[in-house]
């Protein structure tokens, strides 16, 4: 993997991990007690990959201010620093202002300025700093000092307060003289790598006078001891190397070194798992304690009780209780990371997409093997063919659903935005989100977002009233706003709703007619007042805000939407509240499709939207009028040999396909129907991008294009022309009574 | 070493009764007619769309767009595929033309300006005269002529789901 290569990880992981880290701010400003803790923790685990990405590329602006962040984190979650308001919101702005330096780093400009912010993080770490340091807080110091030489960390001089020393407890063994040692030869020698600072001498052990044998060692000392720089616990535990056998040495840190050994075990590197090699990487342990540790374990567990390493280690006092909490979280950070990597493969976008390529070629291909093979008769043939086809069907599926990804994905952006948007605009509102398991095709989810934003943004910003309004109605002080998914008829819906005011239509028709948009006695039903909302240049909102009301959006809003051949509705009820409906397909690339001709031209209609095929009745009556009883329910059909002025005449026996697109139903008059088939939906391209009523084309089995049909854009046509004929004619019978509509020339 | 000189060559077809030369840079091959899907409500340079090896390339009427009667197909009939940048992409098209003749070199100093009119063509279809033993053959601004920004306007246009309009 090249660098670039790695640096696309990066960002792509820096995303996500900014994404993990504004999910817990929220969740810290809406939780208490432990639950707050959890998510500090997870903000500062998010910090520090960060962090330590960055390392690996040199990008060390980002080094130094998440390492700032990082360091208000460790001391929230550690709870010397209390969660206030102003600090969440310091900690929001941080989040974003990583997020710049990630883009700027991607965009290859130069990084934002992050000294304004650096030294409000830094005011939270002198602030509240105590004067004695705890352990913690001297983590704290510890790690502001990374950058400066480590030996500083060390070099304690008589500066140093009293908890600065080393803890030995030595309990000698009995047989120390009798194997030819001399205690007090150690403790000299320790006394060679520092300073003895007190020493006591238990004499606990000793028996009564008459029971001693003086060839016994009974003394036990507990020895405060000022190590010499670079002196570690390795180096102070070979002291007593001859004597560990029979002896029982414990080597307690200073205060100080427990910070430092938190802070190696925080910085090691991911892939170490076990408890205690990661404190004895961090040099919290030595391994002979660890051996010997390792020993009690299995005793207790031959004697039927299993205790935890890291409980028996504190027991035994082998390592600070700070610093096995350290090697704790390590531990967990790496199970954490060993489940995402078990969870989730990253792929280069550009190779899914080749491979969804590749099987559209061979969705073709098997298409054509399963003409010939039809063609020859051979049945053998026939059926080998046939079940080559079903794996086609089935790997097709499966590379397709690649690209799904849950609209979760978008969704978990609001909880963000709807909270900005509401400190802003002073306004309590409550989010809402459903079916965010709903998947659809990942291209789509990137072109959403923006829309839905604006979509959530204009809900709370024109659609929910003040509070005070809202008491006034009856209304609950805090104003809702939810998005809701759900897949119908092969498309995805999505659904921005708020329970605020509605949607004013007289104020819209108003405006509408205002901005010369419309004829001030234009006839429009309630959809297309409302849709007036999408126009260019349409704007209804009284004041303008910093959020919305720049007469931009809505229907840069379409425009996005309409791009992936979708569509908005909307349902709007006064002082009810606005639904806005987002339909988008399922997916751009491949369908199951539908195929009917019309002379010699073949068309493909997606199958989801195909509810059942009958035949034309021949008695319907007048030709001007383009409906059918469908059971009793009027059914309205749309002749395609007419609207695509297929020059062949028509046949005797002509079918309707009965189509649903989201509330409408239509049929569509073909000549014949020529059975489903997998469409692989090729783009028709730029030349043909004002060409309406198709959405593509497709290649069929034979190796001829069809072209499929644009169901959505023709049913909104037909009926959009139909009012607009009516209206015509209309107008002319006003004029000329006598003129019948079939003389009109 | 000397570097070869760049000798620009060009493919000579003819539409109807007329010789036109495109440089070769722009032509990607030459299939044979055949498998043409009509897109409706395309206005009628616009023939219909092939299926080139699982690519949709769309079709065009050369003479349509030069104002002449629509190609009638003939055996010698074939489908000239060019590319033409739009943006920042190459966009395969594909020209019908009665034949294809030859590809030859012209040197620079053989093509003339194009006349003032008589060509009965656009002037900015007309990148110059190629004198090819004696005679002119225009020698095509492909940019203009398949400008893929003129041609979708004027398919758009032309849509008429509208039946009233």
């Amino acid at each position: 993997m090249n660098l670039e290569a790695a640096k696309l990880v990066f960002y792509e992981e820096s995303y996500e991990l900014l994404a993990a880290m504004e999910a817990a701010l929220l969740a810290v400003e809406n939780a208490a007690g432990p639950e707050r803790g959890e998510h500090l923790n997870a903000m500062f685990r998010a910090a520090h990959t960060i962090k330590g990405s960055a390392g690996l590329f040199g990008l060390n602006d980002i080094v130094a201010f998440t390492h700032l962040c990082e360091s208000v984190l460790d001391k929230a979650r550690e709870g010397e620093l209390a969660i206030t308001t102003p600090l969440i919101e310091l900690l929001f702005t941080c989040r974003d202002h990583i997020g710049s330096m990630v883009d700027a780093v991607r965009c290859g400009v130069e990084a934002p300025d992050s000294g304004a912010l650096g030294t409000q993080l830094k005011s939270y770490l002198v602030d509240s700093a105590p004067v004695v340091p705890t352990p913690a807080a001297a983590a704290m110091v510890v790690k502001q000092e990374q950058t400066g030489p480590r030996v500083e960390v060390e070099s304690g001089g008589d500066h140093v307060v009293s908890s600065d020393h080393w803890h030995i407890s030595l309990r000698f063994g009995v047989d120390v003289l009798r194997n030819g040692m001399d205690p007090i030869s150690f403790i000299r020698y320790l006394a060679s790598l520092g300073r003895i600072v007190y020493l006591t001498t238990l004499y606990d052990g000793l028996p009564n006078p008459e029971e001693m044998d003086p060839e016994s060692c009974y003394l036990g000392f507990e020895i405060e001891f000022q190590a010499a720089p670079n002196v570690d616990k390795l180096t102070i535990e070979n002291v007593f190397e001859f004597i560990r056998d029979d002896s029982k040495v414990r080597i307690l840190p200073p205060h100080a070194h427990i910070a430092e050994y938190i802070r190696l075990i925080k910085d090691m590197p991911e892939g170490m798992s076990r408890l205690g090699e990661i404190l004895v990487r961090g040099g919290a342990l030595t391994p002979m304690e660890l051996d010997e540790v390792l020993g009690i374990q299995r005793e207790n567990a031959g004697a039927g009780e299993h205790r935890p390493l890291g409980t028996l280690l504190v027991e035994e006092r082998l390592a600070p209780p700070q610093a096995v909490a350290a090697a704790l979280d390590k531990q967990r950070e790496h199970a954490a990371q060993k489940t995402r990597e078990h969870r989730v493969v990253r792929v280069d976008a550009t190779r899914l997409d080749a491979l969804i390529d590749l099987v559209g070629e061979l969705v073709i291909s098997g298409a054509a093997a399963q003409l010939s093979a039809s063609r020859s008769g051979d049945s053998a043939l026939i059926e080998t063919i046939a079940s080559l086809g079903e794996l086609v069907e089935r790997i097709r599926d499966e590379a397709l659903s690649l690209r799904m990804v849950p609209v979760g994905e978008i969704f978990s952006r609001f909880p963000r935005v709807v909270r900005d948007a509401s400190r802003e605009l002073g306004k309590d509102i409550q989010l809402e989100l459903a079916g965010e398991e709903t998947e659809l095709d990942k291209s789509m989810v990137d072109k959403l977002a923006d829309p839905l934003v604006h979509l959530v943004r204009n809900a709370i910003d024109h659609g929910i009233e003040g509070s005070d309004a809202r008491r006034n109605l009856g209304k609950a002080d805090y104003g809702t706003v939810w998005l809701n998914a759900y897949h119908e008829s092969g498309s995805v819906v999505i659904e921005v709703g708020d329970d605020g005011g509605g949607m004013d239509r007289q104020r819209i028709r108003n405006r509408a007619v205002e901005r010369g948009l419309i004829q001030a006695d234009e006839v429009l039903n309630d959809q297309q007042v409302l849709q007036l909302v999408f126009e260019p240049g349409f704007s209804t909102a009284e004041t303008v805000t910093n959020l919305s009301g720049r007469g931009v959006g809505m229907d840069v809003v379409k425009r996005n939407i309409e791009a992936l051949k979708g569509n908005i509705e909307i349902d709007s009820v006064a002082g009810e509240g606005t639904i806005v409906r987002l339909r988008v397909p399922l997916t751009l690339a491949i369908i199951d499709g539908f195929r009917v001709g019309v002379g010699q031209v073949s068309f493909v209609i997606p199958l989801d939207m195909v509810l059942e095929c009958l035949d034309l009745p021949t008695d319907r009556g007048s030709s001007q009028q383009h409906y059918l009883n469908l059971r009793g329910e009027v059914l309205p059909y749309l002749p395609l040999r007419e609207l695509f002025e297929v020059d062949a005449p028509a046949p005797a026996r002509q079918s309707v396909v009965v189509v649903q697109y989201g509330s409408q139903r239509a049929g569509l008059v073909v000549d014949n129907l020529e059975g489903e088939l997998q469409a692989v939906i090729k783009p028709l391209g730029q030349l043909f991008r004002g060409v309406r009523g198709l959405a593509g084309s497709t290649i069929l089995g034979s190796g001829a294009v069809a072209l499929i049909l644009d169901v959505p854009d023709l049913i909104n046509r037909a009926a959009k022309n139909e009012r607009r004929k009516v209206a015509l004619i209309a107008a002319r019978e006003a004029r000329h009574p006598a003129m019948r509509e079939e003389d009109r020339p | 070493m000397v570097e070869p000189v760049e000798q620009p060559q060009y493919l000579t077809f003819r539409l109807g009764t007329e010789t036109y030369a495109l440089e070769i840079l722009h032509i990607k091959e030459i299939i044979e007619y055949g498998g043409l899907t009509e897109v409706p409500l395309m206005p009628r340079f616009l023939r219909g769309v092939i299926n080139l090896r699982g690519a949709v390339v769309p079709v065009i009427d050369l003479a349509v767009r030069f104002g002449r009667p629509a190609t009638t197909i003939g055996k010698r009939s074939c489908i000239v595929i060019v590319e033409v940048q739009y943006g920042d992409d190459w966009h395969d098209l594909g020209v019908i033309v009665d034949a294809v003749d030859e590809v030859l070199d012209l040197p620079p100093e053989a093509i003339e300006p194009a006349p003032a009119f008589g060509a009965q063509l656009r002037a900015e279809f007309i990148r110059g005269m190629g004198k090819i033993s004696g005679r002119f053959v225009i020698v095509l601004a492909l940019e203009h002529v398949l400008s893929i920004d003129e041609m979708a306007e004027l398919a758009g246009s032309s849509e008429s789901l509208h039946p009233e309009s």
